[in-house]
């Protein structure tokens, strides 16, 4: 009887032990999408998205860049705390470019579409910084 | 005698003045020779391109403080700036259209577009200076990019 109890709670130990694993390998995965329109030479709308990973990203980490975090673990704010460095970055990952220009009657209007399409990111958080690299 | 100066004065005049445009001449072809070249500027093996891009951008008129403005305006400009880049690397495309009715031009558009990926380039220098923001973007192309 002591026998099948051990071996009860021996299973479900490694069952949560893999649950928990998996839960904490996804954590660190987030899915970032940018995206900004110029309308005219003037800024014109913006927007980020940023999720976390539902299911584990495939590819190995790229270039790494690290912001502060001041013990924060909202990616999203620590994002935004640190928006100019982190726009420099994804800049140089690869944006996609995407412009149209219409001339009427000596008027000109443009649009310019410049798009990070969604990328898996890994995140390590520590005390005073997160790693951030994407995975391809 | 005074003809005779006045004669040599004339011809010394001249001769100066054809000197002075043959010498203007020079430069002139010199800088054909170069845009020539610059035309003819190809990536080869074991070589790499820098493309340099200026872009510009300004702020909307609805910021609340300069360092927004310029925040923003350098938003605009690197995007002005990769556009440029994409422009040099993959062209343009170039749409142009004309309706006409009654042997009169009713309607006269043109329409460009780029469609690119960036990848690598740097930003070099900003300029901010009077709500208008200068970003000075590089790429360098390597043969060994295009390879696969």
């Amino acid at each position: 009887m002591r026998s099948r109890s051990r071996t009860y709670s021996l299973t479900f130990s490694i069952y949560s032990l893999i649950l928990f694993n998996s839960l904490a390998l996804h954590a660190s995965e987030y899915l970032i999408s940018y995206r900004y329109v110029v309308k005219d030479s003037a800024l014109y709308n913006e927007s980020l998205s940023i999720s976390q990973a539902m299911k584990k990203c495939s590819g190995s980490p790229q270039i790494a860049l690290e912001l502060q975090t001041d013990g924060n673990k909202n990616l999203k704010k620590i994002i935004s705390q640190n928006s100019e460095k982190f726009t420099e970055y994804i800049h140089k990952l690869g944006m996609h470019v995407e412009y149209k220009d219409t001339t009427n009657k000596a008027m000109n209007k443009s649009t310019t579409i410049m798009t990070l399409q969604t990328t898996c990111f890994t995140v390590d958080f520590n005390d005073n910084f997160a790693k951030i690299a994407p995975l391809k | 005698m005074k003809k005779v100066i006045s004669l040599s004065l004339f011809v010394a005049l001249m001769t100066a003045m054809f000197v002075g445009c043959s010498t203007k001449e020079t430069p002139k072809k010199e800088s054909d020779k170069s845009i020539a070249v610059a035309k003819e500027e190809v990536l080869g093996k074991n070589t790499s391109l820098r493309l340099v891009a200026l872009g510009q951008g300004v702020a909307p008129t609805t910021t609340i403080s300069p360092a927004q403005a310029y925040a923003l305006a350098k938003k605009a400009a690197v995007a002005d700036a990769y556009k440029i880049l994409a422009e040099k690397v993959k062209g343009v495309r170039i749409e142009g259209e004309d309706i006409i009715g009654n042997m009169m031009i009713k309607k006269s558009s043109i329409h460009t577009s780029v469609n690119a990926m960036i990848k690598g380039a740097n930003i070099v220098e900003t300029n901010f200076k009077d709500g208008l923001c200068e970003v000075e973007v590089e790429l360098t192309l390597s043969h060994s990019q295009f390879t696969h």
